[in-house]
């Protein structure tokens, strides 16, 4: 047994020696170095807001970039201009020559806006509050003078941008009645001209521009939520869980609901009255809603999809 | 952070030698490869010890089979054989020739029931040398079964305390989990190191032992087959 157990105590050391001298380290391998790059992570509304603006600073800002921008360079014009459009309203009084002349290149941008916004330089001083104030005189300018309505198209343009055809008209015209054509007229103009421009998402400093406010996730989830309470969904009909209703409605400030929801989707399955009817019992039962005034534009108008899978909580 | 790392996990940047394999485990998991190498060095000395034993045990029964069948003697080759230690075929030989030597000294020859006596005798000779080819057999079936469990036990443990430590620096760098997964999977190199042989082993040899008392016992019935034939022509 010594025997045995010497060559073995001998052949261990051995083979450990012998490891330590033919595998001393593993090889590192070679990894290129990367250079890391700095991520900030911001909430898209973070981002969307750093194109709006108070109306005073964006409007300094953008006529002092715009000018030249516009005269050299077509790609980054896409992108200011929507808010040049109507920016260019007040900044142009420096400027003003110049623009002018240049109009005949420039139209390829923004072309049409120019035509409107150069008489306007005088009514700028008016800014938002004027669009209020102002439906008295207006009815008798109407037809007399271009430029005093026109200060109105400008405040009340920007507001018409995301909701511009049917939304517009409704709330704040009740108070104007002989404008609101007028208003109407250039409501729509403007809004093509986004189209057109398809950059608009920029927008103006002005308030307006918080037209584009997104509701966070979290006022989503709860104007949801409030929703999902009082909603009794069709549990026992065939297929409910197919039974998706889509319903559009309005709210007015006070977090009433002020139209009627509107059933924006058909089904052929027999109880889709029934689950149509219920989304819209539900709608009106709970109101009325909580949301941030602030974001007034944006839930202005709330389209929600009653997705029985969903909203049962699966 | 950087500094956290080392400690928590000492050379993060990876040496990975053997020794420093060990050095940086923690004491459960160097106990049990202290374990391992140990086992499996008393495994390897076991496995030599056989092999020299199963070797020996073979030609000596070689030589005494060519002896016996020579035509020598038996009690000539009895006178030779019963003053040493003899192992295997000589030790069932010289057991069933004591036998017969002290059923016929005495006054009284006691041959009755000789043959049943011999064949005890050298029953029992075969089993204790088949015991003394076998002994230690086990200690390797159970290395090569345990061992892998201990290894894997030691890496679980290493794992575990690997984990540990990362969460502590809460660094998920894969050059801070590395080192101590390497570690922990040293164990189980270790106890598959340990295993292997000892089953390998450990089969080769219960055959062998196997055959040798197979032989033994085919010498025995042959032997005892001679001295039948003599007892009762002697009677």
């Amino acid at each position: 047994m010594r025997a045995g157990l010497i060559a073995s105590l001998a052949g261990h050391s051995a083979i450990l020696v012998w490891g330590l001298i033919a595998f001393p380290d593993a090889e590192s391998f070679s990894v290129p170095q990367v250079e890391s790059l700095p991520v900030d992570l911001i909430p898209v509304e973070e981002f969307t807001q750093l194109r709006l603006g108070e109306r005073t600073a964006e409007i300094r800002e953008v006529a002092a970039i715009a000018p030249s921008e516009a005269e050299t360079e077509e790609p980054p014009q896409p992108a200011d201009k929507p808010g040049e459009s109507q920016v260019q309203q007040p900044t142009p009084p420096t400027p003003s020559p110049e623009p002018e002349p240049t109009p005949t290149p420039e139209p390829e941008p923004v072309a049409e806006p120019e035509p409107a916004p150069e008489p306007e330089p005088a009514p700028a001083p008016e800014p938002v509050p004027a669009a209020e104030p102002e439906p008295a005189p207006e009815p008798a300018p109407q037809q007399e003078a271009a430029p005093t309505p026109q200060p109105i198209v400008t405040s009340a343009t920007p507001r018409s941008k995301p909701k511009p055809p049917r939304r517009a008209p409704e709330p704040p015209k009740d108070d104007f009645d002989s404008t609101e054509i007028a208003a109407l007229l250039n409501k729509v103009e403007p809004a093509t001209q986004q189209g057109n421009a398809s950059e608009e998402p920029a927008a103006l400093g002005s308030r307006q521009g918080a037209q584009n406010i997104r509701m966070s996730q979290s006022e989503l989830d709860a104007l949801r939520g409030q929703v999902a309470q009082c909603w009794n969904p069709p549990v026992g009909a065939v297929g409910a869980e197919d039974l998706k209703v889509r319903v559009r409605f309005s709210l007015s400030q006070n977090g009433q609901v002020s139209s009627s929801p509107e059933v924006l989707n058909s089904n052929g399955n027999p109880a889709f009255g029934a689950a149509s009817s219920s989304a819209v019992r539900a709608i009106m039962r709970c109101q009325p809603y909580s949301l941030p005034i602030a974001k007034y534009e944006a839930w202005q108008e709330v389209i929600i999809n009653f997705d029985p899978r969903e909203m049962l909580g699966g | 952070m950087e500094t956290l790392v080392q400690s928590t996990l000492a050379a993060p940047e990876g040496d990975i030698s053997f020794f420093s394999l060990f050095w940086q485990a923690h004491i459960v998991v160097k106990i049990v490869m202290v374990g391992l190498l140990v086992s499996s060095v008393w495994c390897w000395a076991i496995i030599v010890d056989k092999v020299m034993l199963v070797g020996r045990t073979r030609r000596q029964m070689s030589r005494f089979e060519t002896v016996f069948w020579s035509g020598q003697s038996l009690e000539e080759l009895y006178g030779t054989l019963h003053n040493r230690v003899n192992h295997s075929m000589a030790a069932l030989f010289v057991a069933a020739m004591r036998e017969w030597k002290r059923s016929h000294e005495g006054p009284r020859p006691a041959i009755g029931s000789l043959q049943q006596r011999i064949d005890r005798v050298m029953d029992v000779t075969i089993q204790r040398e088949a015991e003394r080819l076998e002994s230690r057999l086990l200690i390797l079936a159970t290395v090569g079964s345990a061992a892998p469990f201990i290894g894997l036990f030691g890496t679980v443990w290493g794992i575990m305390t690997a984990f540990q430590a990362i969460a502590a620096s809460e660094s998920t760098n894969l050059a801070v989990v590395a080192p101590g997964i390497a570690e922990a999977l040293f164990a189980t190199a270790l106890g598959l190191l340990a295993a292997i042989p000892a089953v390998i082993a450990y089969n080769k040899f219960a055959s062998d032992v196997g055959k040798a008392v197979a032989r033994m016992e085919g010498f025995a019935d042959e032997f005892s087959a001679i001295l039948s034939r003599q007892i009762d022509e002697r009677g």
